[in-house]
């Protein structure tokens, strides 16, 4: 393509080309323009702080105490992420099930997730299984109560799981259910198993189609995580309400953790880009 | 390509296909065929005409099972298959019999994520269980015979619709099959572009592969099948070899679906 538009220049008449230039021109002035209001848009937000007297010292000296709740916020997100990408491909499976046990376990699952608060949720982990487990117990089931007693962090990684795994069921068999049936009759012909077909043909097409909506929901945990504060645990935005609170500079210290959460999802927002453009390398005509 | 299945003489040929009595009703009461016979030899090239939603497409795609017959019997290559039971031994013998007919899609469905080469070992490496080195020199050897050796590297969006067809015979033929079966290979394609695909056909049957293909293609109907069966409401209206078919057809329907495609 490049090549022979490079071929043909010579025969683009001098009016066609003034058009192009232009456009091209036009462009320019565009992202030129963009920068700029970028620009604009963080002195005055920097302006702002100066004329609030927002105190710089202050937010610098406890940068380091925050940034060190970080590691739990990161480490619940990713262990969380994880257990919902696993329970969100088997939810999947499960809604596009024709065993009607799988299907009814998938679609409660779903239901019942989505249809009630996190915060509810998370204290269910936290404060109601171990009554659960009490109650067990005793039923005659010996040492129970203890397995069912989590500690904060585990508590709060099985609540961020389960729930963002509902939510990504969903959107995993939205993905799979946007593959032609062209494809799986292909597999079909060639003599795959269901299995087979859905491993090698279906999902890394369909992983395409949700790789978006997941780093949506990815950035969507990494906020979420702040819900195991509730539970004691120091994590990124807990330290900053802690120490805002104590010292009556609420502001400084929330203004510091927001902006570590946007650099964060700014970052993974890359990470996402750099998946997509992966994923759709068999989707471009022209490089 | 070397193809040893090629057929020696007429009267010897084993019987390759086989359906019998066959009917396909789409929900409860779409009677898209009505109680179909079949038999397709060795190395016998056989087109089935007719006017759309004659069931023409779902005979062939009964044949590998891509819809479940409603009533009859399927045998491909000794494999026979009772239509209505569910058991897993009929499951495995219906895999046996996908993995023995190859069959190409008017929409061509190659797997876009992949290149063409790696479309074509597909089969063989994940179907077969060969590796990749193994898969490798015949499935390049399938591209050179279709003649798109230079485009192995490139993924499906990249190619022609000629290309991706070709492609998505090669992809069959990775698998050795005992029949094709074309499902309207050349419908989806603009006019300039159906030669190349049905070169190959023809190349593929005069080396003895067995073809049953759905095709409006006059030139391969006429010139290269050994049959042609038209097909209307789910029944055989006549068949015969296409000089017979083409210049004095028998029935009156067939007459005027000849008419209308000829024309």
């Amino acid at each position: 393509m490049d090549n022979s538009s490079k071929m043909n220049k010579s025969s683009i008449p001098p009016e066609a080309q003034a058009i192009l230039k232009q456009v091209a021109d036009r462009e320019t002035r565009f992202r030129k323009n963009m920068l700029i209001s970028f620009i604009v848009l963080t002195l005055l937000a920097i302006g702002l702080f100066i004329l609030i007297k927002l105190d710089f010292k202050f937010m610098i000296k406890w940068l380091g105490f925050i940034l060190t709740g970080m590691g739990f916020t990161l480490l619940v997100s990713f262990l969380a992420i994880s257990l919902a990408c696993i329970l969100s491909v088997i939810g999947a499976l499960g809604r596009l099930s024709s065993n009607p046990v799988a299907n009814s376990l998938a679609t409660a699952y779903v239901s019942l997730i989505r249809g009630t608060p996190l915060l509810v949720q998370v204290y269910m982990w936290y404060l109601a299984l171990p009554q659960l487990g009490k109650a067990i117990e005793e039923l005659g089931v010996p040492g129970i109560q203890s397995l069912l007693t989590l500690p904060a962090i585990p508590a709060g990684i099985l609540a961020l799981g389960v729930c963002y795994g509902a939510y990504m069921t969903e959107t995993v068999r939205a993905g799979i259910q946007s593959i032609t049936i062209g494809q799986r009759e292909a597999a079909k012909a060639l003599g795959m198993t269901d299995g087979q077909a859905m491993r090698r043909i279906i999902f890394p097409q369909a992983l395409r189609v949700i790789i978006p909506p997941i780093s949506n929901e990815f950035i969507a945990m990494i906020k979420d995580s702040s819900l195991v504060s509730l539970m004691g645990v120091w994590e990124l935005s807990y330290r900053a309400i802690k120490i805002g609170r104590r010292y009556f500079q609420s502001l400084e210290m929330l203004i510091m953790v927001a902006l570590i959460y946007w650099v964060m999802c700014v970052l993974l927002q890359y990470v996402q880009e750099r998946i997509e453009t992966y994923m759709a390398r068999g989707d471009r005509r022209m490089s | 390509m070397e193809n040893p299945k090629k057929a020696t003489s007429q009267e010897s040929r084993k019987t390759m296909v086989s359906i019998k009595n066959l009917h396909k009703v789409f929900g409860q009461n779409l009677h898209v065929l009505q109680g179909i016979d079949l038999e397709v030899k060795a190395g016998e090239v056989a087109v089935i005409l007719g006017p759309s939603g004659s069931g023409k497409s779902t005979l062939l795609r009964c044949i590998n099972f891509l819809e479940t017959p409603t009533a009859g019997t399927i045998t491909v290559d000794g494999l026979t298959v009772n239509a209505g039971k569910a058991t897993k031994e009929e499951e495995s013998k219906i895999l046996q019999i996908r993995k023995k007919t190859g069959m190409c899609f008017q929409s061509f469905n190659l797997f876009p994520h992949m290149t063409a080469l790696e479309n074509v070992i597909e089969g063989p490496v994940t179907v077969l269980g060969q590796s990749k080195s193994e898969a490798i020199p015949y499935a390049m050897e399938l591209l050179e015979w279709v003649g798109l050796s230079d485009k192995k590297d490139e993924h499906p969006s990249r190619l022609s619709g000629g290309q991706q067809q070709r492609v998505a015979i090669a992809r069959s033929l990775a698998m050795k099959p005992d029949v094709m079966l074309f499902d309207e290979p050349t419908s989806a394609l603009d006019p300039e572009l159906v030669g190349e695909v049905v070169d190959v056909m023809e190349r593929l049957a005069e080396e003895g592969m067995t073809i049953l293909a759905v095709t409006h293609e006059m030139h391969f109907a006429r010139d290269v099948a050994h049959r042609v069966l038209i097909m209307d409401g789910g029944k055989w209206i006549e068949q015969g070899p296409p000089e017979e078919i083409f210049t004095n057809p028998k029935e009156t329907r067939s007459k005027q679906f000849l008419a209308h495609i000829l024309n």
